[in-house]
């Protein structure tokens, strides 16, 4: 009413029809955009449905994170109300529940630390352990002092300790303990058809390095607790081998203190944060390893320094996405940046599989059985194949579970079956926990030679002289 | 093309409104009535317009996004739930995708008495020759018998969570226990012998390592529910030089009483020979499942002292066996009680911190016990003889016990028996050997 009087009738139709159309326009152009959007996308702000699954992942994680503060807290909770019934309760044994069903039983309410946490000092710099430089010399000393533990046990075969592990609280899957087991077995029978000692840890031996960098104290406690061993094979619990016949070859590493597997363009020429892999290397025990697992640690104590440290790697490795330091992409980065200190003793293996990633293996075991035999290693029969992602002890994954679980099934069923073929059976297939017989019983089992000879491999018989 | 469909919208939504604006003057006539009725169709248009265009962005977006489960977050958190456990519902199912080409399993005759394998007459020439033949493989090194440890447990998981922790822990404790006195070891988790199922399993895959391994010269079972506690004490092997089966058990109960526990199967040693063979063919036949299982539970029952009623197991089965042809076979076996090799863990979990108190690793006996074996408790299953709590308490306790032997040459303890957590005892230092030499268990015993 008041613009008619301003600007006059006819013209305020005017305007008012204008208005219209461009009303009309707007939207006609903003259902344009979005059919577009939908379809083409806008470059990197990406596709509803990216849009979504960003959206989704965030929600899932936030419960995810829910879930992990709750369970945090919960325990707290417990064990002050366990304190407090205890000392109520003097006899020991809590009247709460004298059920004898295992289904709806929760760990929290009969773990208890006893002794305080030990308060780290906020203002002293992390620091793996004292610092030692005549290593090699204190070991040889040793080692010429104990004749029966020699660091090899045959001509060119060294002392090896595998070491992996897994948390000393049940997992949050309930099928994750049973993976565990699964996976701790593999590791068992390749280790005694190989003469390799196992080293199976359970404890956090320092808070500060928690999660992935777990394994750097770890590995030089036992370096330093094992002068009789050589090589340290340190192997992650969702690595699983696969080839039972394959022997690491030694004498390749002769010269070399570290043996991982990657490729040395992706490492020193790309920085690529994925150019190797620690989910499965050897390390040898002298003074180099103590060194680089000096030089290696500082990125990882938990808190601002792995946070900051993790915006570092992101910025100079390629491909890295946003998140904490990890103990790879430290490594690739140490590597890339003093090749010159390092390079000549890290051997950067990829003519077989030490680490095998399962994405592009699991799906051709049927094909490698048709075709190939083990002892090869590589990826016609892969030494080890490594779940890199599963995450079968926790809830959520980076890939579906059912792919994840059904695959690691098959996976152990592989290698099982190498083992069980010096018993005379095999899997029913690939997919099923059933044995079945393939060789019949005889009266004189000496005869028998089993097809892969693992029964009593070369690699396996004692060195003569030490008799 | 949505473009196109919206200008004639347009050109047909302006035409009546021209139309009736223009009806509006004819027929009204009054000037606020014909303004009120413009205004009207004016409001109308537009909401048409409106709606239409929201049904149209409806529609495309629902076909890029899909807005149905948009709709709540926790819809989806629980969708992803379900799928989750149904997928693990489907893992810890016994079910195996029955293959139609697998013959048929033979019915087993039960006339015909079950045995484990043609019958093997002179296996200790044989494998005397085998080993003289393959000197790479001794059956002796550095003076100590080659031991074999076989333990096991079901291919599935199991009934619950804790089950299979609790077997990641023992298998764990074994591995410690092996790494430091060099002992292999087996782990089973095949059904060698559908018959022979359930705690029977043990004895074709005891024969069948006898037979593939002639270079072993024991072969220790130990159940999947038992835990090394003494990791310092080591089976005295040269006292059993003339027996060839070490089982733990009292000789009284055994013959005067009959009772159904005077031994325990969850660990005992068979020496690889003639004569173990010659024992598993013996205690064998009441082990095929079915009716013969539970016709031999009825005469165990009725045999030995105490025994309820349930189907065959191994141990009332050997008792007999070992009862009833004394003559036949008890020379050869050793009784033993003077360590636990089996121990029983009701009366030894709640003495451990008196243990540390007074005495030290190495005794094996009830000073210290070598093995403390959780009989009853079924942490595998759903339910166990005993209350859950004191059970899973006892073998947290009894884990961490053994650990904290094992975490001694590291320089760490558990934070209290029932803690997962570490703690440091002793600081580092740049000089690690010392502590070496004085901790090292496997050092200490090889200087024995």
């Amino acid at each position: 009413m008041i613009m008619e009087r301003c600007i006059g009738a006819h013209r305020w139709h005017r305007i008012q029809r204008a208005l219209r159309h461009g009303k009309v326009t707007v939207i006609c152009l903003l259902l344009t955009v979005v059919v577009l959007r939908g379809t083409i996308g806008a470059g990197k702000f990406g596709t509803p449905e990216q849009d979504f699954v960003n959206i989704r992942d965030q929600i899932v994680h936030k419960i995810a994170e829910h879930r992990r503060v709750l369970e945090e807290i919960q325990p707290q909770q417990q064990q002050q109300a366990k304190t407090t019934s205890d000392s109520a309760d003097s006899s020991g044994s809590s009247s709460t529940s004298n059920s004898n069903s295992y289904m709806e039983f929760h760990i929290n309410s009969i773990l208890k630390d006893e002794d305080p946490e030990e308060k780290s000092d906020p203002n002293k710099p992390y620091s793996i352990g004292p610092k030692i430089s005549n290593w090699d010399e204190q070991r040889s000393l040793w080692l010429k002092a104990n004749p029966q533990f020699p660091n090899f046990i045959g001509p060119e075969k060294p002392r090896v300790l595998i070491v992996t592990g897994s948390s000393p609280k049940p997992c949050e899957n309930p099928v994750g303990d049973h993976y565990l087991l699964k996976s701790v077995k593999n590791k068992i029978d390749y280790c005694r058809l190989h003469g390799i000692e196992i080293f199976y840890n359970m404890a956090l031996l320092d808070a500060e390095m928690a999660g992935f960098w777990a394994k750097l104290p770890l590995i030089r406690k036992l370096l330093l607790s094992h002068p009789e061993v050589e090589f340290l094979w340190w192997m992650d619990s969702d690595a699983m081998f696969t080839d039972m016949a394959f022997e690491v070859p030694w004498e390749r590493y002769k010269d070399s203190n570290f043996v991982m597997h990657g490729w040395n363009e992706m490492v020193y020429g790309e920085k690529n944060w994925i150019g190797l892999n620690t989910g499965s290397f050897l390390l040898r025990n002298c003074q180099w390893s103590l060194d680089i697992l000096d030089v290696w640690a500082p990125m990882g104590p938990k808190g601002k320094i792995r946070e900051d440290a993790g915006k570092i790697l992101t910025r100079e490795l390629k491909g890295r996405p946003v998140f904490e330091a990890d103990d790879q992409s430290a490594m690739v980065y140490l590597l890339a940046t003093q090749r010159d200190r390092w390079g000549s003793k890290v051997y950067l293996e990829n003519a077989y599989y030490l680490h095998g990633y399962w994405g592009i293996l699991v799906d051709r075991y049927e094909e490698m059985m048709e075709n190939y035999r083990p002892g090869f290693g590589d990826h016609r029969w892969p030494l080890v194949t490594h779940f890199v992602g599963c995450k079968p002890c926790g809830k959520f994954g980076d890939y579906p579970v059912e792919r994840c679980l059904k695959q690691m099934d098959r996976a152990f069923n592989f290698g099982d079956n190498q083992i069980l073929q010096m018993y005379g059976f095999t899997h029913k297939s690939l997919a099923s926990r059933q044995v079945k017989r393939v060789r019949n019983e005889t009266s004189s089992p000496l005869q028998v030679k089993d097809e892969l000879g693992l029964l009593h491999p070369a690699f396996k018989a004692v060195k003569l002289s030490s008799l | 093309m949505g473009q196109d469909n919206f200008m004639t919208q347009k050109r047909n939504l302006s035409l009546p409104t021209t139309a009736a604006a223009g009806n509006g003057r004819a027929f009204v006539g009054g000037g606020r009535g014909a303004l009120r009725g413009k205004h009207v169709q004016k409001t109308f248009n537009n909401i048409k317009i409106t709606i239409l265009c929201g049904f149209v962005t409806i529609l495309v977006l629902r076909g890029t996004i899909g807005i149905g489960s948009l709709g709540s977050s926790d819809a989806l958190n629980q969708n992803l739930i379900e799928e989750t456990n149904r997928i693990l519902a489907e893992i810890r199912s016994d079910s195996d995708p029955i293959d139609p080409n697998d013959p048929p399993e033979p019915d087993v005759n039960p006339n015909t008495t079950y045995s484990l394998g043609p019958k093997i007459l002179n296996w200790d020439s044989d494998r005397r020759n085998w080993l003289e033949g393959n000197p790479e493989f001794p059956s002796y090194v550095n003076g100590k018998p080659k031991v074999l440890l076989l333990t096991g447990s079901p291919p599935n998981p199991c009934d619950n969570p804790m089950g299979d922790h609790y077997l990641l822990k023992a298998v764990k404790n074994k591995i410690d226990y092996c790494r430091i006195h060099g002992i292999e070891i087996v782990y089973n988790m095949a059904h060698l012998d559908k018959e022979l199922a359930g705690y029977w399993a043990k004895l074709p895959m005891i024969r069948r390592l006898m037979l593939s391994h002639p270079e072993v010269e024991w072969i220790w079972w130990m159940d999947s529910d038992a835990l090394f506690t003494d990791m310092v004490f080591q089976v005295p092997l040269s006292k059993y030089s003339k027996h060839n089966l070490v089982i733990h058990g009292y000789p009284d109960l055994l013959f005067d009483q009959k009772s159904w526990i005077a031994l325990n199967t969850g660990s005992f040693l068979f020496r690889n020979c003639q004569w173990s063979l010659d024992l598993l063919d013996a205690w064998a036949p009441m082990g095929p499942k079915g009716p013969i299982r539970d016709e031999a539970g009825k005469i165990l029952t009725a045999n030995l002292k105490g025994r309820p009623a349930f189907e065959a197991d191994d141990q009332s089965a050997l008792i007999y066996l070992l009862i009833s042809r004394q003559d036949k076979w008890m020379d050869k076996v050793y009784v033993e009680n003077s360590y636990y090799l089996h121990g029983f863990w009701a009366g030894l979990v709640d003495r451990y911190e008196e243990m540390i108190d007074k005495y030290h690793p190495g005794l094996g006996d009830e000073r210290w016990p070598f093995v403390t074996h959780f009989v009853g408790c079924k942490p595998c299953g759903s339910y166990g003889d005993y209350p859950v709590e004191r059970c899973l308490r006892s073998m947290e306790r009894a884990f961490n016990f053994a650990d904290n032997q094992v975490l001694k040459l590291y320089g760490f303890g558990h934070r209290g028996l029932l803690s997962p957590k570490i703690k440091r005892v002793r600081n580092e230092t740049a000089t690690p050997l010392e502590y070496v030499d004085k901790f090292n268990i496997r050092r200490a015993s090889h200087s024995l």
